[in-house]
């Protein structure tokens, strides 16, 4: 026993250790061993162990049971009255990568023809190359309990090619599990040149999958006989679509209301394509088609802001609110502007509701989803989570949407979203049950690296001492 | 009377054992048929959408919606041949030609304009691209079914493909005045220009058809033939001549008209409604002869230099040259009246009761090649139909109900105040105070993108410094 504890330690001391911190890369950490006991285990939605310890080893889960064996040389975390999870899967999301400073635009001379790069179409972008560990938006999101994301570059119809990575990391390689999984696809329009609307986006999609297809056997002809052939035209562009139409990589088409749900889904059927559908606001109005189309869906975390005559609103009063709206009114208006008025708030509180209780309608549905951060600011995440519990849908159904169905549409599942053994220690630790008001995060572990949060219980233990790589 | 049809009807009675939502019964109808004179107090059987049965005390089929319309008026659903409602998108004004481009994909359902029209007996638009482009998109043929959120459901199935054509002053001023003083300018600047791009466009379209017909000629034997480059805006146009995508032109000017027939008559492209056309008049024996259509305002114009020079009496000068014309709206405002205003040919140019209303039914349908569908009241067709309590060509005719399918989608003591199907979850309240007209032509309150207001003084934009 005592031999294998030196070899242990003796790994530890390694120089070359991976888990070394940045500030002083050769000190060797204490451990890479961690076990936190007596706490609530939730390994799955609906699968707890009520006081259990967990243990995870250089960022794999060793055991997770009621009475796991806690080796010697863990770092014992007390986590009586604590909850531990699995580490949040966000499926889309442009963590890591800063947003482009906003330029003004150059004049182009013929907008019926631009560059690719004013065009918006740059789906040779690699998200690896911007991708950088020390942007804010990386501790933004990990505090939240995100340990993994889906990300992917900023920019307009076609802004790149994503990586699944971890929350953690030197650089971006060292973040990256999986490079160039995905192209990115959106609704959104170049402006003052072709394509600028939706229509163009459209054609301009079409166009360029149908002339990559002819390329991509060009290519392939070429391959196997040159002889008699002229070079097969090329592009960077059109080479990016490759992968796509060999059906290697899906599209992630994101959508911002119910009819960017369907053109996504008319381009998918029309072209073949593999598709995962991302954002989905006023998605409950798309709720049968998705059903029908067995699209897998990462729904948005974002809400629509309130009205600004509602932001004081009580919650009680909201609901008095909501009851008293009728779509059958039939007054002369302008008899009675203000009856008219208070109809139309309600009408208005009953439309954003929609929203809250979007993820509901489609957990009811039985539409498996999980959730993307696309276009919404990381501080509102937290906020809309517990909104959406509080429109009904379940905590498990929202910890699945977060941990276990994300990593299927990511295809992690072998090394993600549940805490089993053999799985990668993604662990967050928290004071209670999630999506509850007063539960807080206090631990969260990427790859099996801690990074402790809500510290402020303890006496002597400044926010600002947070470090990583413990 | 179609005794095959009555068998039909009465085995799915049979079978079915109950009535459906498409089926209605209107009794003792004054019935404007269009194609077959008007028919004093006499039913109207609908079955599963379709007009089954015309006549008198005609044996309603059990639990069948009955609609008395004792001193009522019954008429085809209008149709308005020139449209912008249902649409999230108008211009793709970036190109001079955007023949790939296609309203198809940009139907808005949710759009209020589809129940006003319905409001004002109006079934079926032809929502249309803009006048940015001289070869702008392709445009949808809709028919109103209000309430649906699918786009696909108000589509008009089977409708023919129609492509928007525009000459003259919208396509110079967006092209080829670009920029400050011109400096982005493309051609085409000038109504020459226009000629140039329309046939530039035809002459690849051409080639593109060629290309692609020897290839598949020489893929036949060869399994080393390489395909040439695709091209969805050639594609389009290749379509055009081959006379599979109806032309729907944009035009004001006399000279403009006659240039686009005899771009067209080097091309062999036959089918072409020329829209607007207010100086049609002058060149109505040459549209006749060419087999062109037309579709006018009954007496709109003077909003733009082109179209200072027209006439409250085109439509009927047309019409009594023998051009198939239709009155349309290009409006979502006009198309609530659209019964008043093929009215207006009856004052300017004497035409018959008939004949009017043939221009907003039985015309714009042929146009847009659905005639064999709607636009008259006969069997077999479309159970599209507009109900009237007063003769529709008369000032205080109001519609009371209108049918799409044989299903009631507007009701007139039925109207609740807010029939929006969606409304914005955050932004402020609009009331009847506050209500403002907004513009006229295209849109007046779901947000519409519209490439023109995409042309700012300081655009910012989000460049990647990548």
């Amino acid at each position: 026993m005592l031999f294998f504890g030196a070899i242990l330690l003796i790994t530890g001391l390694c120089p070359t250790s991976v888990h070394a911190q940045k500030d002083s890369a050769d000190i060797p950490t204490v451990s890479t061993t961690y076990a936190i006991e007596g706490a609530r285990i939730v390994q799955a939605p609906g699968r707890v162990i009520d006081s259990g310890t967990i243990v995870f080893r250089d960022g794999v889960i060793e055991s997770v049971g009621r009475r796991a064996t806690v080796p010697y040389d863990a770092i014992i975390i007390d986590g009586s009255g604590m909850t531990v999870y699995a580490g949040f899967i966000d499926a889309l999301s442009r963590v890591g990568v800063a947003a482009p400073e906003r330029t003004p635009m150059a004049p182009v001379a013929d907008t019926s023809n631009p560059t690719y790069e004013r065009a918006g179409i740059t789906p040779e972008k690699q998200v690896r190359t911007l991708l950088n560990p020390s942007d804010k938006s990386v501790d933004a999101h990990r505090k939240l309990g995100f340990t993994t994301v889906h990300t992917v570059p900023h920019g307009n119809m076609l802004p790149g090619s994503g990586a699944v990575a971890l929350l953690h990391g030197k650089n971006a390689d060292a973040m990256i599990i999986r490079n160039d999984v995905s192209m990115a696809f959106q609704f959104s329009g170049a402006r003052g040149v072709y394509p600028g609307t939706p229509m163009g986006i459209m054609a301009k999609f079409r166009q360029l999958h149908k002339e990559s297809s002819r390329r991509l056997r060009l290519e392939q002809m070429y391959a196997s006989d040159p002889a008699g052939m002229a070079r097969p035209p090329a592009d960077i562009v059109h080479t990016a679509f490759f992968p796509v139409i060999a059906d290697e990589k899906p599209v992630f088409a994101h959508t911002t209301n119910a009819l960017e749900v369907y053109r996504a889904l008319t381009l998918k059927t029309e072209l073949g394509l593999t598709m995962v559908l991302t954002g989905l606001s006023e998605g409950f109005d798309t709720i049968d088609k998705i059903k029908t189309s067995g699209n897998p869906v990462a729904l948005t975390m974002g809400l629509p802001d309130k009205p600004k005559w509602a932001a004081e609103i009580k919650s009680d009063s909201l609901d008095q609110i909501l009851a008293s709206y009728t779509d059958e009114t039939r007054t002369a208006t302008f008899r009675d502007v203000e009856a008219e008025k208070r109809n139309l708030e309600a009408k208005q509180l009953v439309t954003r509701q929609k929203y809250v209780e979007m993820p509901k309608m489609y957990a009811e549905a039985g539409i498996p989803f999980a959730f993307t951060s696309y276009g919404v600011d990381s501080k509102d995440l937290s906020t809309n989570l517990k909104s959406f519990v509080e429109g009904g849908l379940s905590s498990d159904a929202a910890l699945a949407a977060l941990t276990v169905n994300a990593a299927n549409i990511l295809g992690l599942s072998a090394s993600m979203g549940t805490l089993d053994a053999g799985k990668m220690a993604n662990v967050i630790v928290t004071s209670g049950a999630l999506f509850e008001d007063d539960t807080t995060i206090k631990y969260v572990f990427v790859d099996g690296h801690k990074f402790e949060y809500d510290t402020k219980t303890k006496k002597d233990d400044a926010p600002s001492s947070r470090r990583r790589g413990q | 009377m179609n005794r095959f049809t009555l068998i039909c009807a009465a085995l799915v009675f049979l079978l079915a054992g109950s009535v459906s939502a498409q089926d209605v019964l209107f009794r003792n109808a004054t019935v404007l048929t269009i194609t077959d004179g008007d028919l004093e107090n006499t039913d109207v059987l609908v079955s599963g959408g379709i007009i089954t049965e015309i006549g008198s005390n005609i044996r309603a089929p059990r639990g069948i919606t009955e609609v008395d319309a004792t001193g009522k008026y019954l008429m085809p659903g209008i149709i308005d041949a020139h449209s912008h409602i249902a649409l999230t998108s108008v211009n793709e004004g970036s190109s001079p030609v955007t023949a790939e481009v296609s309203m198809e994909d940009v139907v808005n359902p949710y759009h209020l304009g589809i129940y006003r029209a319905l409001a004002g007996g109006v079934t079926t638009s032809h929502t249309m691209h803009g006048s940015a482009n001289v070869i702008g998109g392709q445009n949808e043929t809709i028919k109103h079914r209000f309430g649906t959120k699918d786009p696909d459901d108000v589509r008009f199935e089977g409708a023919p493909r129609t492509i928007k054509f525009a000459l003259g002053e919208n396509p110079t001023r967006v092209h080829g005045n670009r920029g400050s003083g011109g400096t982005g300018a493309i051609v085409p600047a000038t109504r020459m220009g226009v000629e140039q791009v329309l046939r530039g466009s035809f002459e690849n379209g051409k080639r593109y058809m060629e290309a692609w017909d020897a290839y598949t000629a020489e893929a036949a034997t060869n399994p080393r033939a390489v395909p040439p480059a695709y091209n969805n805006r050639l594609e389009v146009m290749a379509d055009i001549l081959r006379g599979d995508v109806l032309v729907h032109c944009h035009s004001y000017r006399a000279d403009e008209i006659l240039m686009l027939t005899r771009v067209f008559n080097d091309y062999e492209v036959r089918k072409i409604t020329f829209q607007h056309a207010n100086e049609a008049f002058k060149v109505a024996p040459e549209l006749a002869a060419y087999g062109a259509y037309a579709s006018v305002f009954a007496d709109w114009w003077s909003y733009k230099f082109e179209v200072y020079y027209s006439t409250s009496y085109n439509a009927a000068i047309l019409m009594r040259n023998g051009v198939v014309t239709s009155i349309n709206s290009d409006s979502g405002e006009l198309n609530r009246h659209l019964y008043h205003e093929a009215a207006k040919s009856q004052r300017y140019g004497g035409l018959n009761d008939a004949e009017a209303l043939s221009m907003i039914t039985i015309n714009p349908a042929i146009q847009l090649g659905i005639q064999d569908r709607v636009g008259s009241i006969e069997i077999g067709k479309d159970g599209d139909l507009t109900l009237f309590d007063g003769h529709p060509l008369s000032v205080y005719a109001i519609p009371a109900m209108t049918f799409v399918d044989g299903i009631k989608y507007f009701d007139r003591f039925e109207d609740a105040d807010d029939m929006r199907l969606q409304i914005s979850p955050s932004a402020e309240i609009g009331t009847f105070e506050g209500q403002i007209t907004g513009r006229d032509h295209i849109h007046d309150e779901t947000e519409v993108l519209d490439f023109f207001e995409l042309f700012g003084e300081d655009i910012l934009t989000t460049i990647d410094s990548q």
